[in-house]
Formats: C-alpha cells, structure tokens, sequence
C-alpha cells in the first residue's frame, strides 16, 4: 500500500529504527520455527518455541518481541512472529505413524486446524514475510502459490527462504526457478549457515 | 471404486459471492465429488477455502487438495479477449484428500492421482 512506503521514506529520512514485525511464513515441517529459534537464541539467547519432527509442532503464533539483530554496521530490530504451518489438509491418522495415540493425534489434529486459520487471519499484522520453504522438495505447490499470492495483493515484502541446504538433496535452484518474482536466500537454519546474507536480504527489502 | 469428476461452468460460480461460492465447493467435496471449474479461484478465495476447509476438519473429512491454473493474463490476444469480456483460460481442480492421493502443479498443468480404497 502506499501509505506504508511513504511511512518507510519518512523513517529512513529521519533516521528513526522501525521495528519490522516479521512473519515466518510456510507450510508445514520447512524450518519455520527451527529458523525463529537460530536468530532468537543468536542474539536474545532464548528460543521462541519447541521442533519436531511431527508436523504441525507449531499449533499457534509464537512471538519474540524486539530482537535486535546486529551484522557488519548495520541493525535490525524486529518482532520475529512464528506462524503454524499452512495446509489444506490434517489428518490425524498421519501422527499415529509417530506412536502417538489416538486421543492426542485427534486433539493435535484440532489444535492445527485452528493454528492454520490463525496463520492466515495474521497476513493482515505482518510487515514483511520470510517464506520458509524446505529446499529438498518441490515447491511448487498450491500451498505455497497460495502463501505467496496472499502476500502479493497485501503489498508484504517478501523474502524466500531455501531451507535445509545442508541436506544432500537439497536443490534450492528449484525454488529460485519457481518464484523468480522474489529473493532467495538459501540457509541451513539447523547449523546456522548463511544468516548475515538473509539479514542483508531483510534489511535490503523492509520498507 | 468410482470415483466421481464434477465439471461446473463458471457461470455456475461466477454470480455467487464469495461465501456462497466457498460453501457450494465445500458442499461438493464432502459429497466425495472431485470438482473441476473452468476459471480459477483469486488467491484470496483460495485462503478463505482453506480457512473454511480447516473448521470442517473432522475423523471422516481430514481436508482437500486443491490446484489452479491462472488465466492468462499476457500476451495482447489475451487483453483483447479479456478486454472484450471474454475469458482466456483459467482452471481449478479441488477434491477431497482421501481421494486425491497426488496431485502435482507445473507453470501449465495440472496431474492428478485419484483413488478410492
């Protein structure tokens, strides 16, 4: 919109710090939170929520509020808005493959269906989004094309994110292939590779 | 082990709101019908279908599989056409989860795996 680069122009000609609130944004399993973890523990030394190989570990929003991230003589501060991973399906027979029990797969399966509306109801608050996408599958997925879509008519800048590089099937060119529209950062959140590049990406494309 | 295709015009669609729009999907695919519409839903309909889709997730109804081909929007014989009133493409495929085991988007196609155990 508008009226949000026109207050973007205002702070960088006054030289007044904004705090971006940045949405981790993704369908389910792609690092979000493994990702809000490595940059909330770098530098305020406590993690923002749990992992876990079960899908949809991440049932509600989590927030760290006013991380100040410092790299070369440049600063972010920003409010790092971990989202439930977006999907168009939940089945709780999935998570009784993880020797869960029926009851909690059920009430598991509940809880993310909430988480994902949650997620979407939240693309209205977000000043910019980082897209976390697994970079060992394909992604180009409607989950993903919706994710995107959504962002693009609000006017959110947007910052791809190829996770998972260090894998050996990684193949983050596909994800530059698929969205050439936006930048794309490839970043193992799990060892913390290339961090300052993605810092450089944020500050290079919030308003 | 029939599985069910549904082909609705968007003339069917088209003249309904949103809500309405979105509810005569959902009806279709809780009817174990996989729907194919000749237009493709905007992005913001595609969130309010999975928003809609999450709050009738139960043991019978774990979701949907959803894919859309945009219409085209470039090229001048595809202005002209849409400036004319005309469409230029444009296709969504939705179906319910438990019968469509794969389905897989590229930039002009759709490829769906359905099946009913």
């Amino acid at each position: 919109m508008p009226w949000r680069r026109l207050l973007g122009f205002f702070r960088k000609f006054f030289g007044k710090k904004k705090i971006i609130r940045l949405g981790f944004y993704g369908p389910p399993n792609s690092g979000k939170t493994t990702l809000a973890n490595r940059i909330s523990v770098d530098w305020t030394g406590e993690p923002v929520g749990t992992v876990s190989e079960i899908p949809h570990e991440t049932r509600e929003v989590q927030k760290k509020e006013r991380v100040t991230v410092k790299f070369g003589s440049k600063k972010l501060i920003m409010s790092l808005i971990d989202m439930p991973g977006i999907a168009t399906k939940i089945d709780f027979e999935e998570f009784l493959e993880f020797g869960m029990t029926k009851e909690d797969a059920k009430q598991r399966a509940k809880e993310a269906t909430k988480g994902v509306i949650e997620a979407i109801k939240w693309l209205e608050n977000v000043d910019m989004a980082l897209v976390v996408l697994d970079a060992t599958k394909d992604p180009y997925t409607q989950v993903n094309i919706t994710i995107l879509g959504n962002l693009e008519a609000r006017n959110i800048p947007v910052v791809l994110v190829a996770n998972k590089t260090d894998l050996k099937d990684a193949k983050p060119e596909w994800i530059e292939e698929a969205f050439p529209q936006h930048p794309v950062v490839k970043v193992s959140a799990l060892k913390g590779q290339n961090l300052e590049e993605l810092y450089n990406t944020i500050d290079k494309h919030s308003r | 082990m029939k599985i069910e295709l549904e082909f609705v015009s968007s003339d069917v669609l088209n003249p309904m709101g949103e809500d309405s729009k979105i509810e005569y999907i959902i009806d279709k695919i809780k009817k174990d019908k996989i729907l194919i519409t000749d237009d493709s839903l905007s992005h913001k309909e595609e969130a309010r279908l999975i928003e809609e889709t999450m709050k009738r997730i139960n043991e019978n109804f774990p979701g949907i599989e959803v894919s859309t081909l945009k219409e085209t929007k470039h090229g001048f014989r595809e202005k002209l056409i849409r400036l004319l009133g005309g469409k230029t493409g444009g296709l969504t495929i939705i179906g319910p989860s438990k019968l469509i085991k794969r389905i897989k988007k590229e930039p002009q196609q759709i490829l769906v795996l359905a099946e009913r155990k």
